[in-house]
């Protein structure tokens, strides 16, 4: 039959889709013949209509073909299942690298998932909208921002700008009372440390959504010397009692004590502050006309704004204040900076929710995840996924070969190319929900490990309604991705090819096997790269000549109680064998020790040259000795001189910055004049990220700090007899104290912590890429393993085998080298540039992290080879 | 088991096949139906009233006949039951009777 003849295939087509079995032949058999009676009769195209309105007609229920009972789809599926079991029993290797390399992929995935997760949920809990926190934008050269402002930056805002609603302020710094204090009910005596104190005003308690649990929020802290507790403290001081107009002592300060006006709920662990107290800023002046001045700023403000306020045109509007208020003072005080400030000084708003994660350039004291962070550990996540998924691939379709033979039979007995996409998709389901569970345990077992590493408080939400759903969709998504390409692969068989055996093994898909191993090499070898430069960084970060001695000192905190005792505290400690020397102060080179920026000027420049910004540290004479630090010019101050109650001590950053060709003897000072008498060798007391800044020191006494240098390698001794002194002086005082070195560690606790991630990540990734390789070498083996005999029988050495299995492995790994060593040296350039004292990239790193891929590839492999090189050729060849 | 009530259009389809005898099938029995009756009837109404036909057990099939003309596919071939006969005596019998019931008045002259 001519095919102009037919009806519509179309037609035909959906005739024969939706028939029953039973009708379909005959009364297809009808309609053709109706059809070409007609066509005879009134012309091809009426009778293609009246052919298609036939086959319409037939859409009813009599003609429609019945679902496939229900019974037959469970018995297929669970003879899929079954075969998918037997699959897994029989090939146990396989099957546990399949499993496992899945399981460490999704459990990976899902640890960065709930990292993520909790980053992006700081600050969202607030019932408030419009809450937005004030800071200082530099717009000039090295431009930044910064948080705080004068202390009476909220009733400015309040009064002057109509968009306000509540502004409120709040002191973050260790300062004054704010950090740390020692801190007893009036009706105890032992003290016991406390930290997380801040100084703020009521409104900020509202601004910021706080509840309260006992006392009313719209006055726990209006009073003068009224304090605010968290539900934690509360509990620890006043169990089971309403402490709202109990009494605390902080310091030993008798005179002040504070009144507790209220119990707040703990902050979450979201939040971007997390303070125990807050004292009240109401009636508070740390100095006479501090509050009215815009000297000094050291205030942070927070506000809730209109909804209907436009933030960029108020923030412009913002711009006032500096006229009104910042230039005024300045010309008043004559400083020269004014011209700068009337350029470049504006003031932004910062959503709080933004606060955590995009501050970016603002400079502040809260603690900061990392956006850049976040796409990292993302990305990573999925790349070991997706190594995990191509180990899945590469072993389906390498073990191809071996289901070939199922797949010829079950098409010749009559199986369609769908059955079989299902049945390998199935199978590849049981894969994914096997590995997901197997991924849910190792995230439980991982969780505490994880957590000390990344320094969250992770868990599994078990109790959120989306967990196992999302749980379920991911196994079955995973599944179905990981199983398409297999099923596809393994479901296009000819029968007669398999069946012949003419079937070539595998061999097609070699390339795309390679380009995956690739891949997988790669993508580890950019890790460990990655991880070796972290880590000598963070080595030359320890290790630096940093200008003083961190090592084997102790600092004594919470020594401002001492008083009047200091110096003969000092001097009963210097009594003891084991302390060479001790100093008493607050500024150390480490974080978490005051730091006081201060205007620096020549002698009587101040209302002439613009300042130059430095530290300005108060400490004693032997501050210079016990911490090493080396004097390039001058000497050291000498407590029997009265006149060094007016010299200063200066870093050569600050001698350069002034422009001082020699130091010593030169006049200068921070309102009040000094005479410079030393200058001492640059030493970091900041991170190294930023170059070292311009410092100086002058004499002071007192402190909270007592660093106590000690000689003697036995630091337990030591400890013990340091802390007998400290009984002996503050017998209601516990002794507290921390390691200098390990203060220092600290601040480069998150290049530590990414440098500890990193080479997790990394490892896990080796692991992967190695299970796969080893996985596929086994597979090479089992394929050539005629051959290999056939070559052994012929002569050919263990050697010469092992060679010839290895070579090609061996190459994919050198040409995965090639391609990670330039991306990571690209990736590791840009890490760097953070920082401003670094390591350079050698080609040592490379060379390291490509012979140790090389080797770990290598043994991965040799395994098999060699097992395979060493057997006895007789026994393969036999079974032929 | 449906009812085993027969339709006017089943009766009528029931003895279109009788009378077909050996070559009854969907387009045949249509063709039939239509010649005797003057009627148009849908092919498919036809196949629809066969199937309903065969599940009450008035008729059975088998498939064979294929020609050219069908493009080589069997006709499903219907004969009566001995069910399909008995409904259909019963059918002609009823009628019958009630016919004979009718008072002569009304047939007019």
């Amino acid at each position: 039959m001519r095919k102009e003849n037919n009806p519509p295939k179309l037609f035909l087509k959906f005739f024969r889709w939706y028939c029953n079995d039973h009708l379909s032949d005959a009364v297809l058999g009808d309609m053709i013949e109706l059809y070409f009676r007609r066509k005879k009769k009134l012309g091809k195209r009426k009778a293609d209509l009246l052919f298609v309105w036939n086959v319409l007609c037939f859409l009813q229920l009599f003609a429609i073909k019945r679902k496939p009972l229900p019974q037959n789809n469970i018995a297929m599926f669970e003879n899929y299942l079954k075969i998918a079991w037997r699959t897994m029993a029989r090939q146990k290797m396989y099957t546990g690298i399949k499993v496992g390399g899945f399981a460490i992929g999704l459990a990976t995935c899902m640890l960065i998932f709930l990292f993520i997760r909790n980053e992006i949920s700081y600050d969202k809990q607030y019932a408030n909208q419009h809450i937005y926190r004030v800071y200082n934008d530099w717009r000039g050269p090295d431009g930044g921002a910064w948080t705080s402002f004068p202390a009476n930056i909220h009733t400015i805002l309040k009064n002057d700008y109509g968009e306000v609603e509540k502004s409120a302020r709040l002191i973050p710094y260790k300062w004054f009372n704010a950090g740390s204090n020692l801190m007893r009910r009036d009706d105890r005596v032992d003290n016991t440390y406390e930290e997380g104190f801040a100084y703020a005003d009521n409104d900020l308690l509202d601004i910021l959504d706080v509840p309260l649990i006992y006392g009313n929020r719209s006055q726990a802290l209006t009073k003068p010397m009224s304090i605010v507790l968290s539900k934690k403290m509360a509990d620890k001081y006043f169990p089971n009692e309403d402490p709202v107009g109990k009494i605390i002592i902080l310091n030993e300060e008798k005179t002040k004590p504070f009144v507790v006006g209220g119990v707040m709920r703990d902050f979450p662990a979201n939040a971007h502050i997390h303070y125990e107290f807050f004292i009240t800023l109401a009636n508070v002046e740390f100095w006479p006309g501090e509050q009215t001045s815009w000297c000094c700023w050291n205030y942070n403000a927070y506000v809730k704004l209109r909804p209907d306020t436009d933030i960029p045109s108020f923030e412009k509007k913002l711009t006032s204040m500096r006229e009104t208020y910042l230039v005024s003072y300045l010309e008043k005080a004559g400083d020269q900076s004014v011209t700068d400030i009337k350029k470049y000084h504006f003031f932004g708003l910062q959503p709080v929710e933004d606060i955590y994660l995009k501050s970016g350039k603002i400079n502040d004291e809260n603690q900061h995840g990392d956006m850049r962070y976040i796409w990292l550990f993302g990305g990573i996540a999925v790349f070991i996924l997706i190594l995990a998924c191509i180990n899945f691939i590469n072993l389906s379709t390498a073990k191809s070969a071996n289901r070939a033979k199922e797949v010829g039979l079950r098409k010749v007995v009559g199986s369609a190319r769908s059955y079989l996409v299902n049945q390998f998709l199935t199978e590849s389901l049981v894969y994914s929900f096997v590995s997901f569970a197997l991924a849910v345990v190792l995230v439980i077992l991982v969780m505490p490990f994880f957590n000390s590493l990344s320094g969250k408080q992770l868990s599994i939400p078990w109790i959120t309604w989306w967990l196992l759903p999302s749980l379920c969709v991911g196994a079955i998504m995973a599944g179905v991705i990981a199983g398409i390409y297999p099923a596809f692969y393994l479901s296009a068989f000819k029968p007669v090819d398999v069946l012949k055996g003419s079937l070539s093994r595998g061999s097609k898909s070699s390339t795309m096997r390679g380009a995956m191993v690739i891949f997988q090499f790669t993508t580890s070898i950019i890790l460990i790269i990655g991880t070796f430069i972290i880590y000598k960084q963070m080595n030359f970060i320890l290790h630096a000549k940093i200008g003083f001695n961190k090592d084997q000192i102790i600092m004594i905190q919470g020594a401002n109680t001492l008083e009047r005792q200091h110096d003969a505290f000092k001097n009963e400690l210097k009594q003891l064998a084991e302390v060479e020397n001790t100093t008493s102060n607050n500024y150390l080179p480490v974080y978490g020790t005051n730091r006081d920026q201060n205007g620096l000027w020549k002698e009587g420049k101040q209302k002439i040259d613009k300042p130059v910004y430095g530290q300005f540290w108060y400490v004693d004479e032997d501050y210079i000795p016990t911490l090493g630090m080396k004097l390039v010019e001058g000497r050291n101050f000498d407590e029997k001189l009265k006149s060094d109650s007016a010299s200063i001590i200066i870093n050569q950053a600050l001698a350069r910055a002034m422009g001082y060709k020699k130091s010593v003897g030169e006049r200068m000072g921070n309102g009040r004049t000094y005479h410079v008498i030393g200058v001492v060798e640059d030493f970091h007391f900041d991170t190294m990220k930023g170059e070292i800044r311009p410092l100086c020191m002058v004499m002071g006494k007192g402190g909270n700090i007592v660093s106590v240098k000690v000689k003697s390698k036995n630091m337990a001794t030591a400890l013990s007899s340091i802390n007998k002194v400290w009984d002996k002086f503050m017998p209601h005082q516990p002794f507290r104290y921390t390691f200098l070195d390990e203060s220092y560690a600290r601040m480069y606790d998150d290049v530590d912590r990414m440098g500890r991630i990193f080479a997790s990540f990394a490892g896990l990734a080796i692991i992967v890429a190695c299970l796969g390789l080893f996985a596929l070498s086994a597979f090479m083996v089992e394929q050539r393993s005629k051959e290999i005999s056939i070559r052994l029988v012929m002569g050919a050495s263990v050697r010469n085998v092992f060679r010839l299995l290895t070579q090609n492995f061996v190459k994919l790994v050198l040409i995965s080298f090639l391609i990670a060593a330039p991306i990571s040296w690209y990736m590791m350039d840009k890490w760097l540039e953070d920082y401003k004292y670094k390591i350079t990239i050698t080609w040592d790193v490379f060379m390291v992290s490509g012979v140790v891929s090389v080797m770990i590839a290598l043994l991965t492999i040799s395994y098999q080879s060699i097992s395979a090189a060493l057997a006895n050729p007789a026994t393969t060849l036999r079974s032929e | 088991m449906k009812g085993t009530y027969l339709g006017e259009f089943e009766e009528l389809v029931l003895l279109t096949v009788g009378i077909l005898f050996d070559d009854a099938y969907g387009l045949a029995i249509a063709d039939e139906f239509e010649k005797q009756t003057d009627r148009n009837v849908m092919i498919s109404s036809v196949h629809k009233a066969l199937v309903r036909l065969e599940e009450k057990g008035y008729l059975k099939s088998h498939l064979g006949g294929a020609t050219a003309t069908r493009g080589g596919r069997d006709k499903r071939l219907y004969t009566l039951t001995q069910a399909g006969i008995k409904v259909l005596n019963q059918s002609k019998e009823l009628r019958n009777s009630m016919y004979k019931q009718v008072p002569r008045i009304v047939w007019g002259s």
